[in-house]
């Protein structure tokens, strides 16, 4: 089925470049977790002390660690309890608007995903410090859910946008009232999107940095903590740190293909 | 609103306009607006008041010391009234120095030294450059992404993209750091081949050098231009190409002509994406460099905020790369002529 566009030397070379650029985009992650098998106290795979574990162990018992980790959680749950609701609510407006009217707020509401980070995080910071809240994990999820918050709406908007309004009418018209069609037509047809939703909302969060880094203020979430320690120095516990991230992220992708293959066939 | 009204009922839809304006007014408007707000302002510094108030207390001192050797009374009074208010003068400044007043003006902006506004320019520069290097690099895969045949080997080639990119900004970071620190995975193979010694510190200083940040930073974004790029090359229609190359054009009026003008608003959004998380990226040069190298804009507005505890400076600092920012995305959506239903997908 497939007709070469290109000649056959045009192909291999487009081939090879592939080949590299996956190279490149995976060998640093491979070395990284190749070395939080190694004995030595360095990060390093060109030095080879010996397998071990020691490492995760280690980290078994870092508290700091483990109480980012925990912070991490909470960010991300705080930011999907009001991102979502928020994100859905936008995009309810926003279908129902005209194309004129629909475009000023809608530019306002993905502006967000357009601002750097920083400036999400500082903006965030002052605006709470004049309510005498200091930077923490409630400013945190402030900041990260005002952009989290668009990447919802955007979710939401499309999949409204192939909703058969026709339904709900009908339901209407057929005597049902307004909460019960929004319970048991609208939340029903958005119920995958909330979900999916969610997961990227947890996501976004849980590696947020360069916006979290300005309103932590003296908390520390997992990843504000990691980065700390680098400047510090290397440590192969923050390599165990990244083979569980590489770990659950192939996991999540290998079940993703395996779903998503199944119905096809 | 009343066809929200008329879909959801009253007190639905007024729930739903609370929460999106909520949203848009403690999220997003009043936060920007009180950053632009105290990116206006500022105190005057403690130090100089202080200096002030010590300088009038030497007078006050002088001039006592002329009262009490003074023997004329019409100069004693006239020399009690100038303690007087010079007395006043000190009080005034002392409420002052622990309540220092506000002063509204521009000057946090224009007051930017030297070296800070230099650092600017080079950063943008920077991002510019990691944008356009990303761009290079992007193209081809973006290419063979879109236009791969047989649906298994585009899963394939999505998931090999989308793994690296799920993984945390900051590990991806950290891998890098790890193959080109002083003891790293380059060096140390160097010294496998004796190239260098690294009993006797004699390492290749990597990280010192600024193209460290830029391979990290690539590393870090590249995605972000990537997947725009793929998502509208997917719809080309592949007979198009055919079609242009029957009719003999070659391949590189091929991709001027036919592939290039279709991607443009995937261009145009991997772009924006690209040159603002560059810009206004943190966490690449804060760690790739370790304060080693040359610092980048976002350091600076960092330290003015948790280190030198300057606010008003560092909000204005802030302001000013999201200016920037701002006018990137300006020109961008007007160069390739995209709006801004087609960046946000």
């Amino acid at each position: 089925m497939s007709t070469a566009i290109e000649s056959p030397g045009a192909r291999l070379v487009l081939n090879i470049y592939i080949g590299l650029f996956v190279l490149y985009l995976f060998l640093p992650l491979a070395v990284m977790s190749a070395a939080a098998f190694n004995s030595f106290d360095y990060p390093s795979v060109t030095q080879w002390r010996g397998f071990t574990l020691q490492w995760f162990v280690a980290l078994a018992h870092d508290q700091r660690l483990l109480q980012g980790l925990v912070n991490s959680v909470l960010v991300a749950l705080g930011v999907i309890a009001v991102s979502i609701p928020a994100g859905l609510s936008g995009a309810l407006i926003l279908t129902r608007l005209g194309q004129r009217s629909g475009t000023v707020l809608y530019s306002v509401l993905v502006s967000p995903v357009l601002t750097p980070g920083i400036i999400l995080g500082i903006s965030s910071l002052i605006f709470w410090r004049e309510f005498g809240v200091p930077g923490g994990l409630f400013v945190a999820v402030m900041a990260q859910s005002s952009f989290i918050a668009s990447y919802a709406m955007l979710l939401f908007l499309a999949r409204l946008q192939r909703q058969d309004r026709t339904l709900e009418e009908a339901a209407l018209d057929l005597g049902a009232s307004h909460t019960l069609v929004f319970r048991r037509i609208t939340l029903p047809f958005l119920a995958p999107t909330c979900f999916t939703a969610a997961v990227v909302a947890f996501l976004q969060s849980f590696e947020n940095y360069n916006t979290t880094v300005f309103a932590i203020g003296g908390e520390w979430t997992l990843v504000t903590e990691i980065a700390s320690r680098l400047r510090f120095g290397l440590s192969p516990v923050i390599n165990v740190v990244g083979v569980i991230f590489v770990v659950l992220t192939l996991v999540a992708a290998v079940a993703y293909v395996v779903l998503k293959g199944k119905p096809r066939r | 609103m009343g066809s929200l009204a008329r879909a959801y009922g009253r007190p639905l839809a007024a729930a739903i306009l609370a929460i999106a304006a909520l949203w848009i007014l403690a999220l997003i408007l009043v936060p920007l607006g009180a950053m632009v707000e105290q990116s206006l302002w500022w105190r005057e510094s403690k130090g100089d008041i202080s200096l002030q108030i010590d300088r009038i207390y030497n007078d006050i001192a002088t001039i006592q010391l002329d009262r009490a050797s003074e023997t004329d009374p019409a100069k004693q009074a006239a020399l009690d009234a100038t303690l007087e208010q010079r007395q006043a003068e000190a009080t005034a400044l002392e409420a002052q120095e622990k309540d220092p007043p506000k002063t509204y003006g521009l000057a946090n902006f224009t007051r930017m030294s030297g070296l800070h506004l230099y650092i600017f320019v080079r950063t943008i520069l920077y991002a510019l450059m990691v944008t356009g290097l990303a761009f290079v690099v992007c193209y081809p895969v973006a290419y063979v992404v879109a236009l791969a045949s047989g649906p298994r080997k585009a899963v394939i080639l999505m998931v090999a993209l989308i793994v690296p990119y799920a993984i945390n900004e900051l590990l991806r970071v950290y891998a890098w750091l790890m193959i080109l620190d002083y003891r790293g995975v380059i060096n140390g193979l160097l010294s496998w081949f004796g190239v260098v010694d690294l009993d006797n510190r004699g390492w290749i200083p990597f990280l010192e050098n600024p193209s460290a940040v830029f391979l990290a930073m690539i590393y870090t974004y590249v995605l972000f231009m990537v997947f725009p790029m793929v998502n509208t090359l997917e719809t080309l229609d592949r007979n198009q190409i055919e079609a242009a190359r029957d009719l003999g054009a070659s391949t590189l009026r091929i991709h001027r002509r036919v592939i290039i003008p279709h991607a443009k608003p995937g261009i145009a959004v991997g772009c924006i994406m690209t040159f603002m998380l560059s810009a206004g990226s943190y966490s690449v040069p804060a760690i790739m460099t370790r304060g080693q190298g040359g610092d980048w804009f976002s350091q600076l507005v960092y330290r003015q905020f948790y280190e030198s505890n300057n606010w008003n400076m560092g909000s204005a600092y802030a302001v000013s790369l999201l200016v920037v920012c701002t006018t990137f995305i300006l020109i961008m959506m007007r160069l390739f002529g995209v709006g801004l239903r087609d960046i946000a997908k």
